[in-house]
């Protein structure tokens, strides 16, 4: 017991010692997402202080880009499961050993999504109100106390499955089913739960009918199954080049066909909510307001024709067989990531307060020290992958493990992040 | 690139020295900016208290009880002063047949009803006896009892007043708890013209963040 | 090697140096929330004492604050009493009153504004709210063509706004009325994204009162001041109603177009309204909401 404590404790100070070291450009990479990140924070600081009026919201537009980004982001943490089904469900070989990127992609976003939960709140203070048993969770009647519970719950489970997976591997000894199979198969259902539950959040609003459509679930699914491993097909190319772990480009396309499908499958709802609302007229002033402006106000219209540009051409260039090459795919998906971000983040939350239940129309534009705590949010979410990444590439590679324990440490600039691993 | 070899370049090397330097450097830089607070809360502008006046529960007009009521003047009340008692005032009228005020009551617009139906003193006021009201069925009634006056034309009006619905009640809405004070109909209608006159608005609200553009004012539907 | 654990040192607290300047706008923290507050209780978990020394808190807070010793209570629903609201457009005219009566009764911020009521202006043979002119201010009203609807929490039989809450600190109590927490409220805002009145508002910073309209009359679910970052909204003046007095916005209203009273008394004014007008609407009935606030016309 004490041994087996020891042991985890070494692996725990060896990782996050690994996480301080690597060659000038991860320094560079590392500083710079610390200075965002310091900035944010010291936006936040402000925020905190003053209060919510340092941002661009107000009673007309009560959320703004704060919960953009959080439903955003729980898409591409729901997309993990993109990877995970394939190689659990359907014994995928290419993507076996590159799942675990993905389940950390989806921890990294987790984090960012509590991030931007926390700093929209009015009372940060007191968020121990949340918590069952010493505070009031209003379970099962509230969506937000669902989505505590499942965001949360999907932290865990991928936290435990990567630990688990990653600390074995670092043992060399063969992982034990029990301890990870089924958590597997709840985190798939959990990762779609996620993001139905987001979904349900705006849904379940019958005052504000933009959001009141039963199709906001599956085209929530469908944005983040095309936007979440398209960020996996980024992020995996990166991590090839940088570390030359192996990947291979069949993995790739692999989830190329996963984007290609669902990006379909999110065009096609997107015009079914386009037709519903603009041919039945019913309801239509946020959708008017969005899509082409409404009484002289149409801050929203560029964003949106962006996001249906982006969307319909990296949907076609899915199709086409252009795509095979991976630099016209790092385009559709670079594509696809912007056009659902916009979609999905302002083109959803902002339109649904746009006119207000009392017929108001107020804009709202995004200040810069609430800009400032969104990027510095993504640079902790980007830096806290990276770390990941830095963590088990090594691990994975065979590098940092129990046995190379007693060897001396690398230097930091000598260690070989960048070496190629005989595979 | 010559990460073939198992240790780094020297070049590597070297560089990871200068990045850290620079990181440094950045570090230190950026405390300084931020300590200096770059960026502060924007300062919305002042918006002015509302007028008092806007929050006045007191009725618009006084009724003649409360003039009684407050030891207030009461020699426009004193109609013998001028008058005669046993000689009313005989009603004058223009060509069209409407009521002449005379100058001594300039003061009064009457405007009561349309068609000049109710624009005829005696219609209230007591022909025979100008302290009192009469009635519709012939009774006496003193000035402090208007309002039955005025409610045995406006049956409706006169019933939902009694129950407290039309016109304002002030205190409590709980009658064991506390008294309330029910309006008379001349506290808030002129007698000789009951049309409550249009007022200024109290301001209108002043959004935390301002329209972009004016809001296009809505236009009043043809039909009406 | 030496050099660059030197310098990998100085980056590390240079890092650190920047992550303390990051901090330095909390040196203005000033009187955010104190331990006592911190801790605080649940409203519906604490006990008569528990009550006794929140109410302490407050008053010392408001009198520190303020110059001003407030007088504070826990005011409970009264048994029998269940609260609706009647309003007649047919004789409101539109003259925001209501509006500066009620936030000069429940000491509502005047710096950002925040206001529980807003009057619509509407164009004659519309209820479409999209119509509505909050803005208006001509020289005088009412205005030819047009009616006014003042709008305010509808304190609803079903209301969206309670069943969102992730943390309970709004909820509908005996009487009718939606209440809030405020020392609760985590500032969530979703029971605003909820509310299909827009009748909710927030404090998106330290709310401003001047001291000499402050109200030192206060309930603990009613009117005492708010905090930065939390929710409010019109509770039918608890200070005022639960002792039996009429609403703020009533007693200013100089057409006399707002009544208030107890439903379950078959004598009262609204009970009245409801038996004998012939049209009443209960706004946007279609959400099933099922507002106590009833908008009526005549003639």
């Amino acid at each position: 017991m004490m041994r087996a404590t020891r042991d985890y404790l070494t692996f725990l100070w060896r990782c996050g010692r690994i996480a301080f070291v690597g060659d000038w450009r991860y320094y560079a990479w590392m500083g710079g997402l610390t200075v965002f990140c310091l900035l944010g924070l010291h936006a936040y600081c402000i925020q905190f202080v003053h209060g919510l009026i340092v941002t661009g919201m107000s009673d007309e537009v009560s959320w703004g880009v704060y919960i953009a980004n959080f439903t955003f982001l729980v898409g591409v943490a729901a997309a993990a499961v993109m990877m995970v089904i394939p190689v659990y469900i359907y014994d995928n070989e290419e993507l076996h050993d590159l799942v675990i990127f993905g389940e950390l992609l989806a921890v990294a976003a987790i984090i960012m999504c509590l991030a931007f939960v926390t700093v929209d709140l009015g009372r940060p203070d007191r968020f121990w109100h949340l918590i069952p048993g010493i505070g009031q969770l209003n379970f099962p009647r509230s969506m937000l106390s669902w989505d505590v519970i499942v965001l949360n719950g999907y932290l865990l489970l991928n936290v435990h499955i990567c630990g688990y997976l990653l600390y074995s591997r670092y043992q060399n000894r063969k992982p034990s089913k029990w301890f990870y199979i089924p958590f597997v198969f709840v985190a798939i259902v959990w990762a779609v739960s996620i993001h139905t539950v987001t979904a349900f959040l705006y849904v379940g609003l019958g005052g504000r009918p933009f959001w009141n459509s039963s199709i906001v679930g599956p085209r929530f699914l469908a944005s983040a199954f095309s936007a979440g491993p398209s960020i996996i097909i980024l992020a995996l190319q990166i991590i090839r080049r940088v570390t030359h772990y192996h990947i291979t480009d069949k993995a790739l396309l692999t989830l190329r066909s996963i984007v290609q499908v669902s990006m379909i499958i999110n065009v096609f709802l997107l015009f079914n909510e386009v037709f519903k609302e603009f041919y039945s007229g019913l309801h239509v002033a946020s959708s008017t307001y969005l899509f082409l402006g409404l009484d002289g106000h149409h801050a929203l219209v560029p964003w949106i024709w962006t996001a249906v540009v982006f969307n319909l051409v990296s949907m076609f260039l899915l199709i086409l067989p252009l795509t095979r090459s991976l630099k016209w795919l790092d385009l559709a998906c670079v594509l696809c990531i912007v056009g659902i971000w916009i979609e999905k983040g302002m083109g959803l939350v902002i339109p649904g307060f746009i006119p207000t239940p009392l017929g108001a129309l107020i804009e709202y534009t995004p200040s810069l020290n609430e800009t400032l705590v969104c990027l510095g949010i993504w640079a902790f979410g980007l830096l806290c992958y990276t770390i990941f990444l830095r963590m088990s590439v090594p691990i994975l590679q065979g590098r940092l493990s129990k046995a190379n324990e007693h060897l001396p440490e690398p230097d930091a600039a000598a260690d070989p992040a960048t070496a190629p691993v005989p595979h | 690139m010559s990460s073939t070899q198992k240790r780094p370049s020297a070049q590597s090397l070297r560089r990871t020295n200068w990045v850290l330097g620079v990181i440094t450097v950045g570090f230190l830089a950026l405390a300084a900016a931020l300590l200096a607070s770059p960026w502060k809360a924007s300062t919305q502008p002042k918006i002015p208290l509302v007028d008092p006046s806007f929050l006045e529960q007191t009725a618009w007009r006084k009724s003649y009880s409360d003039l009684v009521r407050e030891k207030a003047d009461l020699s426009d009340f004193q109609c013998y002063v001028c008058h005669e008692k046993k000689n009313p005032p005989p009603l004058r009228y223009d060509e069209q047949h409407v009521l002449i005020v005379p100058d001594e009551h300039s003061d009064i617009k009457m405007g009561h009803g349309t068609h000049n139906r109710n624009n005829l003193c005696y219609n209230c006021h007591n022909e025979n006896d100008l302290l009192t009201f009469s009635i519709r069925d012939g009774n006496e009634l003193k000035f402090e009892e208007s309002s039955r006056l005025c409610g045995s034309c406006h049956g409706p009006n006169y019933r939902d007043w009694e129950a407290g619905v039309h016109g304002r009640m002030n205190g409590y809405w709980n009658h064991q708890l506390g008294d309330f004070k029910r309006l008379d109909c001349v506290n808030c209608h002129n007698p000789h013209a009951p049309k409550i006159p249009t007022r200024k608005p109290a301001p209108p609200p002043h959004p935390l963040r301002l329209p972009l553009l004016p809001e296009p004012q809505p236009k009043a539907a043809t039909t009406s | 090697m030496g050099r660059r654990n030197f310098l990998r040192s100085s980056a590390a607290f240079a890092g650190l140096g920047a992550l303390a300047a990051s901090l330095s706008p909390l040196r203005e923290l000033g009187d955010y929330s104190s331990v006592d507050e911190f801790m605080q209780k649940y409203y519906k978990e604490m006990t008569p004492d528990d009550m006794a020394k929140v109410i302490t808190r407050i008053e010392n807070d408001v009198q520190r604050q303020y110059g001003i010793r407030p007088h504070v209570r826990d005011l409970k629903p009264m048994d029998g009493a269940e609260f609706v609201y009647c309003l007649n457009l047919t004789r409101c005219i539109g003259c925001r009153k209501c509006v500066h009566a009620c936030v000069n009764e429940n000491n509502q911020s005047r710096n950002p504004e925040i206001q529980y009521i807003r009057v619509l202006k509407l164009p004659h043979g519309s209820m479409d709210i999209d119509k509505a002119d909050h803005e208006y201010n001509p020289e005088s009203v009412p205005e030819k063509g047009f009616f006014y609807m003042p709008v305010q929490c509808q304190q609803c039989h079903n209301p969206p706004c309670v069943k969102v809450c992730p943390v309970h600190a709004t909820w509908q109590e005996k009487d009718g009325i939606t209440v809030i927490d405020y020392d609760w409220c985590i500032g969530c805002r979703y029971c605003e994204a909820a509310c299909p009145y827009w009748a909710r508002r927030f404090n998106f910073t330290k709310p401003e009162i001047p001291k000499e309209r402050l109200n030192p009359n206060m309930s603990y679910l009613g009117n005492r001041p708010r905090k930065q970052g939390v929710m409010e909204k019109c509770h039918f003046c608890i200070q005022r109603t639960r002792v039996g007095r009429y609403p703020a916005c009533l007693e200013v209203c100089p057409v006399g177009a707002r009544k208030f009273g107890n439903i379950l008394d078959p004598d009262s004014e609204v009970s009245y309204i409801l038996r004998e007008k012939r049209i009443f609407i209960q706004l946007k009935e279609e959400m099933g909401t099922n507002p106590r606030f009833f908008y009526y016309f005549e003639k």
